[in-house]
C-alpha cells in the first residue's frame, strides 16, 4: 500500500521539493507550514510517517513532535525530523520529544526515500 | 541532485528563490533595527530564521559556495540569538556586511553567476565566533575553518552527507586490527534495543529485516531479560539479538541500518574472527572510535534550549500564497468584465439599462475590480529594501556619509508598478549620493554636519503614489547645468529658462553633468533614462532643488497600471482616451480667446489669466485639412507635473468611461505621448494620451518637430 507522508516545513520550495521527490519514489504526499498546521494535518489525514522541519513560526518541530506524541493514536508514528541543524544537543532534544530520527537537510532524494523506508516499510 | 523533474525543479527553484528575497527583506530589516538600536530577541529570532531559510533551501537545490557562506552566518546568528555575542554595534556592523554578501550569494545562485569574493568576510565571521563566542564554548577545537578553496568554498560540505548520524549514537566497537587483519570471516552484529527503543516510532524489526535483507542471518537472541509475562510490558524491548553477516558487506552499510535506533541502544558491530556460527564474541564496551561524519565546523548551540522561540509578530496573518500569473489572468478577466459592461451599456438605451440592472452589475464589478487591485497591492517597502543595502555600497566608494530616513513604507502599490520603480530608485539615490551629497569636509566647510542625509519617501495622492528622494546636499548648479546644456546643444544659448527649467534639463536625453563619468551615477545612463521609465509607466519626474540645501526628485506613479478612469475625445475622427485623473476643466473656446503668442505657442485665456495651450492636431500633426479652428474645439485644462496647467485642444468631448489598458510596450513598441490603447465599448481601438509626455516633455519631438522650448 502507497505510504502516506506529512510534511511539515514553512519554506514552500522545501515541501515542493520533498513531494517531488519522494512522490518519485512511490510515496504519497501532504504538506503543512507549521507546526500547528501539522498538528491539525496529522488528525485530518493520518500519515503512516511525519516529517518536520525544526525552525518553524507559529509551532516548531520541537513542539510539534511532542504535541503529536502527546496523542495516544500517533505513539507510534514514526517521526523522522528533516533540519539543517545538526548539533547533537538538538538531536538529543528531539529524540526526547519523540523523535525516530533525524536527517540533515539537504537531503538526496534516494537516500531520504532509503531513510522513510528504514523506519516505515 | 535531486530527484524530482528538472521542469518541476525548476518551478520549485524559483519559488526558493522568491523565499530568498522575502527572507533577505526580513533579515535587513531586523539588521537595520539592530543598528537603530532596537535589539529584541524576536528581532534576532527573525533574522536567524531568515538566514536559516535560505541555508536549507540552498543545499537542496545544489548552490554549494551560498549553502557555506550562510551556514557560517547562520552560526554567528545562533550566537547572538543565544546571548554568547553581544549585538553591539560592531558585531551588527558585521551582520550588516554579511548580510550584503548573501544578497550577492542569492543573486549569484540565482543568475547562475560567481558567487562573491567572501572570504574577508568569512573570516570576520570566524573571528566574532571564536572571540566572543569562547565563553560560551568550552573547547572550540578551532573551528578548523578548513581553507576556503577557490570557490570560496568553506567545509560545510561535511554535513551535506547527508543521513547524518542520529543523535550522534554511542559507543560502535570496531577492532583496527580486525579492519586491519586479513579478509576474516563476517560481521557479528549485536544488537540490543533499549527498553524504550519502540516509544518513539522506533520498531527493532525493521532494523533486522533491514539487516536480514542484507544477507544477514539470526544468530542468537537473548531473551534472559525477559520478564515473567505478568510484568511484561508489550511495548518495551528486553531481547539482544546476535545476527551474522557476510564479509562483502560494507561497514557503513551496516550502520546505516541503526540510524534511527535509539541511542542508549546496544549495538555492536565487529568483525568475526571465527566462522559464523560458533559462539559470538563478548561484547564489551570498547572505547568509541566516533564514527561520526563529524562536522568539521564548530557547532555553536544556543545556551538556552530553544525554549518556544520568540517570534516575530508574523504569526496571527493567514496568508495563501498565490501565483502573480494567475492574479494577472484575474485582472485581465476584469478587464474583459469592463469592456463587456461598456458595450452594453453602449447597446442599451438608458430605460433598457435600469431594466436589466446594468449599474447595479457595474458596481458590483468595480468592486471586483477594486477587490482585485488591492490583491495585486503591496507595501513599497519592497522596493525601498534595496536601498540601505546601495547606500552602505555608495558610501564605501565614495567615503561620503549619508543618513538615511524612510517614510511611508506601507504604502502600498500595484504590484507591477512595484517591480518597474526599483531601477529609477536606484538611480535616483546613486544620483543623490554621487551628486547631491557632498563630502564630510566640504559639508562641514558649510556648515552643515558632516553626515548627509537622503530622505526617501512614499504616500498616496489620489490616484497616484508619490515617491520621493530628497538630499539635503549642494543642490543643483544651474550655472553648470546650463552650460553643459548648451555645450551638448541641448538648449540654444540664447534660451531663456527658469531655474525649474534648467533644473529638468538634467532629464533630458544624452545630458550628464559629471565631468568625468563616475563609476556610481555614469553607467551610460542618466536621469533621461528614469524620466523616461516613470513616463512609460504613466508616471512623472519632478525635480526641486535649492542651491546650498538639497534637491528631491519626486516621482508620481499611477495606483495600477491595468484600468483607467477615462475621458474619450474625439481628434479628426478619431478616438482617444484622456486619463481623467489629468483633467481639470473643459472649454469651449469663444473667438479671441486663444492667442498667439509666438510662433509655436499659443495661450488660452481662462478667467482674465493666461494659461499655455497645445493643439492635439498639430502634436499629431493631422492633415491641415482635418483641423479645425478653436471656436470649433473644445479645450481640455489638464494638469502636468511640471508645467502645471495646460490646455490642450481636441475636437470634441464624447464620454467618459472606464477603460482597460492594453500596453503598447507589450504589444508593439513604446510610444512617447501614447500611454497605451485600449478597447471601446463598439469593440473599436482607441489610444490613451499620456498628457505629460505629450505636453510637458521637452524631449517630446516625435509628432511635433518644434518640441518646447529650444
Amino acid at each position: 500500500m502507497t505510504k502516506l507522508i506529512l510534511t511539515v516545513d514553512d519554506s514552500a520550495s522545501m515541501r515542493m521539493l520533498l513531494k517531488a521527490s519522494l512522490t518519485a519514489q512511490g510515496f504519497r504526499i501532504e504538506g503543512a507550514e507549521d507546526g500547528a498546521e501539522g498538528l491539525e494535518r496529522m488528525h485530518e489525514v493520518k500519515p503512516d510517517l511525519l516529517i518536520t522541519d525544526i525552525n518553524m513560526p507559529k509551532m516548531d518541530g520541537f513542539e510539534l513532535i511532542e504535541a503529536v506524541r502527546d496523542v495516544p493514536e500517533f505513539r507510534g508514528t514514526p517521526i523522522l525530523v528533516l533540519s539543517t541543524e545538526f548539533s547533537d544537543d538538538k538531536k538529543a532534544r528531539a529524540r526526547s520529544a519523540g523523535a525516530t530520527g533525524w536527517i540533515t537537510k539537504p537531503f538526496d532524494a534516494a537516500k531520504l526515500g532509503a531513510a522513510i523506508r528504514r523506519v516505515c516499510p | 541532485m535531486s530527484a524530482a523533474g528538472d521542469d518541476g525543479l525548476d518551478e520549485i527553484q524559483g519559488i526558493f528563490f522568491e523565499e530568498c528575497a522575502e527572507g533577505l527583506a526580513v533579515a535587513e530589516q531586523g539588521l537595520s533595527a539592530m543598528a537603530g538600536g532596537q535589539v529584541s530577541a524576536d528581532v534576532i529570532a527573525g533574522v536567524f530564521r531568515a538566514v536559516h531559510s535560505i541555508k536549507g533551501g540552498s543545499g537542496a537545490f545544489g548552490h554549494m559556495a551560498l549553502l557555506a557562506f550562510s551556514h557560517r552566518f547562520e552560526n554567528v546568528l545562533d550566537e547572538v540569538r543565544g546571548g554568547a555575542i553581544p549585538p553591539d554595534a560592531a558585531v551588527t556592523g558585521i551582520m550588516l556586511g554579511a548580510f550584503d554578501i548573501l544578497s550577492d550569494h542569492v543573486a549569484a545562485a540565482q543568475s547562475g553567476g560567481t558567487p562573491p569574493a567572501d572570504a574577508a568576510m568569512l573570516e570576520q565571521l570566524d573571528k566574532l565566533l571564536a572571540n566572543k563566542g569562547a565563553a560560551a564554548e568550552p573547547a572550540p577545537a578551532p573551528a578548523e575553518p578548513a581553507p576556503a578553496d577557490e570557490f570560496g568554498f568553506a567545509p560545510v560540505a561535511v554535513d551535506l552527507d547527508i543521513l547524518d548520524d542520529p543523535f550522534g549514537f554511542e559507543p560502535v566497537a570496531i577492532s583496527l586490527d580486525d579492519l586491519a587483519g586479513e579478509p576474516a570471516g563476517g560481521w557479528t552484529v549485536r544488537f540490543g534495543p533499549s527498553r524504550d527503543a519502540m516509544a518513539n516510532g522506533g520498531e527493532p524489526i525493521l532494523v533486522i529485516r533491514e539487516l536480514e535483507r542484507m544477507g544477514g542471518q539470526i544468530l542468537d537472541a537473548d531473551l534472559s531479560a525477559l520478564p515473567p509475562l505478568r510484568d511484561l510490558d508489550p511495548e518495551e524491548s528486553y531481547c539482544v539479538w546476535t545476527i551474522g553477516l557476510p564479509a562483502t558487506i560494507d561497514e557503513a552499510d551496516i550502520r546505516e541500518c541503526f540510524d534511527f535506533v535509539a541511542p542508549d541502544s546496544l549495538i555492536d558491530i565487529r568483525r568475526q574472527e571465527t566462522a559464523p556460527g560458533a559462539a559470538p564474541p563478548k561484547p564489551e564496551p570498547v572505547p568509541e572510535i566516533a564514527p561520526l561524519p563529524a562536522p568539521a565546523l564548530r557547532v555553536v548551540e544556543t545556551s538556552e534550549p530553544a525554549a518556544p522561540e520568540a517570534r516575530p509578530a508574523d504569526a496571527p496573518q493567514q496568508t495563501i500564497r498565490v501565483d502573480l500569473s494567475k492574479l494577472d489572468q484575474l485582472l485581465n478577466l476584469i478587464g474583459e468584465l469592463v469592456i463587456q459592461g461598456s458595450i452594453l451599456s453602449d447597446r442599451l438605451a438608458p430605460a433598457d439599462q435600469e431594466r436589466v440592472e446594468l449599474p447595479q452589475l457595474a458596481r458590483l464589478t468595480r468592486q471586483i475590480q477594486d477587490n482585485v487591485m488591492s490583491l495585486r497591492a503591496q507595501p513599497i517597502r519592497q522596493a525601498f529594501s534595496r536601498v540601505p543595502r546601495m547606500l552602505r555600497d555608495l558610501m564605501a566608494a565614495t567615503g561620503k556619509q549619508v543618513v538615511l530616513e524612510t517614510i511611508g513604507e506601507t504604502t502600498e502599490v500595484d504590484k507591477g508598478v512595484l517591480e518597474k520603480i526599483g531601477d529609477p530608485l536606484t538611480h535616483m539615490i546613486r544620483n543623490a549620493v554621487d551628486h547631491g551629497i557632498e563630502s564630510p569636509e566640504e559639508r562641514l566647510a558649510a556648515g552643515k554636519s558632516a553626515e548627509g542625509t537622503i530622505r526617501l519617501s512614499a504616500e498616496q495622492k489620489g490616484a497616484r503614489i508619490i515617491v520621493r528622494v530628497a538630499d539635503d546636499g549642494r543642490g543643483i548648479d544651474r550655472a553648470r547645468v546650463r552650460a553643459k546644456a548648451i555645450e551638448k546643444g541641448i538648449v540654444s544659448p540664447d534660451a531663456v529658462l527658469s531655474d525649474e527649467e534648467i533644473d529638468n534639463l538634467i532629464c533630458a536625453p544624452g545630458f550628464s553633468t559629471a565631468e568625468t563619468i563616475s563609476n556610481i551615477s555614469g553607467r551610460g545612463v542618466g536621469m533621461d533614462v528614469v524620466r523616461s521609465n516613470v513616463e512609460a509607466l504613466g508616471g512623472r519626474v519632478e525635480i526641486h532643488s535649492v542651491p546650498g540645501e538639497g534637491t528631491s526628485f519626486t516621482m508620481a506613479l499611477p495606483l495600477t497600471l491595468a484600468i483607467l478612469d477615462g475621458m474619450i475625445v474625439r481628434l479628426a475622427d478619431q478616438r482617444f482616451v484622456l486619463p481623467l485623473s489629468n483633467v481639470v476643466e473643459t472649454v469651449q473656446p469663444v473667438a479671441g480667446q486663444v492667442k498667439r503668442v509666438s510662433p509655436g505657442s499659443e495661450v488660452i485665456e481662462l478667467r482674465g489669466a493666461y494659461l499655455p495651450m497645445r493643439r492635439a492636431s498639430e502634436l499629431f500633426a493631422i492633415a491641415e485639412h482635418q483641423r479645425r479652428a478653436p471656436e470649433e474645439s473644445v479645450v481640455i485644462i489638464v494638469e502636468s507635473g511640471v508645467s502645471g496647467l495646460v490646455g490642450l485642444m481636441i475636437d470634441t468631448i464624447e464620454n467618459r468611461r472606464e477603460v482597460v489598458i492594453k500596453s503598447l510596450e507589450d504589444n508593439l513598441y513604446p510610444i512617447r505621448g501614447l500611454g497605451g490603447a485600449t478597447i471601446l465599448g463598439d469593440g473599436s481601438i482607441a489610444l490613451i494620451l499620456d498628457i505629460d509626455a505629450l505636453i510637458v516633455s521637452p524631449g517630446f519631438n516625435k509628432f511635433a518637430p518644434k518640441g518646447m522650448a529650444a
